[in-house]
Formats: structure tokens, sequence, C-alpha cells
């Protein structure tokens, strides 16, 4: 499937303030793999996935995206490029209607059918609440909306944040089955996710990132002793 | 699969053609900084250009000290022109943020209202 590296981390630091929160970090997503970014709360996992987003500035190392170094490019000029961030807390617009939530991906100059035929289709229950504000969905129809939105931007890159922040394992599961349909179609994925159970089902790799670094890389059948040693402690 | 490829290939092209600026060097940063010290060093020199007009009789020393403080003062409108040109896009980010954040918790209240309400 893979080839080469569409994605990739090398000895990143980031930093908030003077307070560096990420030490060192390497990381590949090769051409349409999923790639897992586990880890307990507080590791750094996100700020990896903003620094990859261009939402946080890379202290030091490379942050190189489709072959180029990056560090320092806007993350509007990478959104454009087609790395899309689906970020934690689903971000979407609460009290917009679905389809004004999806027309804010017609920017990108497809039109509002277009999208909501590709919503729809893969996100079913999104069609029944067309015309409802995204704010009083349920949390896995928001997070089917962001993703929704992020995919209408039709990117080559998906950075996905803590998915199943709030949801019912059900619903995580369906989520991720979605997740993995989306890899087949060839779109790399980088996912952050704090429960690793489910996210390890779809993946390709993982990386465990334990107090900012990486502490282990490898196939998800791999990184059993690891992740227990990462969340419990050795 | 193709299509994917192709839009792996569009990704390549996109990311050359990318203008990308040296983080090290912060330009904004740096403009943000100049802009506040011309405001601030604008202000000191009209105010001393406005003091040595008053330390002479001499006419045409007067008329040089104004000079000054006139000169002063364009430096200090430079500054404040500069700083919150670069200031205000800091802003007006983080403000967007926060009514974004505002408007997110109001509907999270008024959903948990019409819950207890049902």
């Amino acid at each position: 499937m893979a080839g080469e590296a569409v994605l990739e981390l090398r000895d990143v630091c980031a930093a908030y303030e003077r307070i560096e929160v990420v030490h060192g970090v390497s990381l590949k997503v090769l051409e349409g793999s999923v790639v897992a970014l586990l880890g307990p709360n507080g590791a750094g996992k996100s700020t990896t996935l903003k620094v990859a987003a261009g939402l946080v500035r890379a202290t030091s190392g490379d942050v190189i995206l489709a072959g180029r170094r990056v560090n320092g490019a806007h993350a509007d000029d990478l959104a454009r490029a087609g790395l899309c961030l689906v970020p934690e807390g689903r971000g979407v617009f609460p009290n917009l209607t679905v389809h004004e939530n999806l027309r804010v991906a017609t920017h990108t100059g497809r039109s509002i059918s277009d999208i909501e035929q590709a919503a729809f289709g893969r996100f079913p229950r999104l069609a029944d609440r067309r015309n409802q504000v995204a704010g009083t969905l349920s949390g896995g129809e928001q997070q089917m909306l962001a993703l929704a939105r992020g995919l209408a931007t039709n990117p080559a890159v998906l950075l996905l944040d803590e998915l199943s922040m709030g949801l019912a394992p059900l619903v995580v599961e369906d989520l991720y089955e979605k997740v993995a349909a989306i890899a087949r179609e060839g779109v790399s994925i980088l996912v952050v996710e704090q429960f690793a159970r489910v996210v390890l089902g779809v993946a390709d790799h993982a990386a465990i990132m334990v107090h900012g670094k990486v502490s282990a890389f490898g196939r998800p059948d791999e990184l059993a002793g690891e992740l227990q040693t990462a969340y419990l402690g050795s | 699969m193709s299509q994917q490829s192709e839009r792996v290939d569009e990704l390549h092209a996109e990311v050359a053609r990318m203008r990308l600026r040296d983080p090290a060097t912060s330009r904004d940063r740096a403009l943000l900084i100049l802009g506040a010290v011309l405001l601030v060093g604008g202000v000191i020199i009209a105010v001393y250009g406005y003091a040595l007009s008053h330390a002479t009789s001499d006419q045409r020393q007067q008329l040089d000290a104004l000079i000054v403080a006139v000169i002063g003062l364009t430096v200090s409108v430079t500054g404040a022109a500069l700083f919150l040109r670069y200031s205000i896009a800091q802003f007006l980010r983080f403000w967007l943020a926060r009514l974004t954040y505002e408007q997110h918790a109001q509907t999270d209240r008024v959903v948990e209202a019409i819950k207890k309400q049902e």
C-alpha cells in the first residue's frame, strides 16, 4: 500500500512560551497509511499534531510535508495544500446548521450539492439532521460532521485529534470504521488517541508518546507491552 | 485510488509552490517591537524638542527644536501604525477564538436547559 512518507516529523521540539512539551519527536506517515499517536493525558500528542498542522511552531527539528521542509508555513497554507486537521472538541460551528457547516467547505471550489452528496453518502445520519443546528447534535453526530467537513476539502493528509473524546464505545467503533474506509481510499491519516484499543484495529503503525517523547514505534501487534508500560507504569 | 494518487501529486505541487518564511527571523514580532520602540522614542524626541525650544530665546534654535519635535511626532505616528498593524492581528485572532468558544459554551447551556425541561 504505502510508498514514500507524505508527512514526516524529524526530531521535533515544541514549546508553549518557555515550557517545552515535545522533546525530539520523530515519526513518519506513509502515503495511504494510518498512524496512531497514543499516550496518556498530557504526553504532548495534541501539541505534536498542532505542530504538523502549522498551528504551533516547532522550536527545533523538521516538519516535512510531501518531501519539503515546511517549518514556519501558515496553517491556512498547509490546509489549502491538502493537510486537514479535525481538532479535539470537534470544531463545528455550533450555531450553524449541518448544511451551513458543510457550506463552509465550499471555499475549496466544490459545490455544496457535491459536498453534501459525499458527506451524506458517508454519514447518512447527517442527512436526517441537515437543517438541525450543529450544537444540538449528539457528540457522535458532531464528530461525523467535523469529519465530513474536513473530507469536503479533499485532503491528502488527515490529522485527527481525539475522535473518541466524550463518545460512547459503540459510536467510537462506528467512527473508526469510517476512518478505516477513508484510509482505504488512499488518504494518509495521523490520529491522536488516548484510548488505544479501537484505533489500533485500524492503524498500520502506532507511536506511543510519554512525557513529550516517542517511547515506541511499530506495528500495533508489536506494541502491547509498551502500551501497558506507558499507561500503567513499569 | 488513482484519484487519490493524483491528489498526492497535487499536494506535492502545492507544497513546492508554497512560500515559506524562516521562522527564526520572526519578522512580525520584530516589527511589533520596532513599532513599540518608535512609538515611545518618537514621544521622547517630541518632548525633548519642546523642552529645547523653551531653553533658548534664539528664534532659529527654537525653529530647529520645533522641527525636531515634529520629526518626533512623525516617528511616533509611524511607530503607532506599525504597532497596531502587528498587534491587532494577534488580538483579533484571540478574540475570534474566544467568540467561537463562548458560542459553543452558550449552545451547550441551552441544550442542557432544553434537556432538563424535557
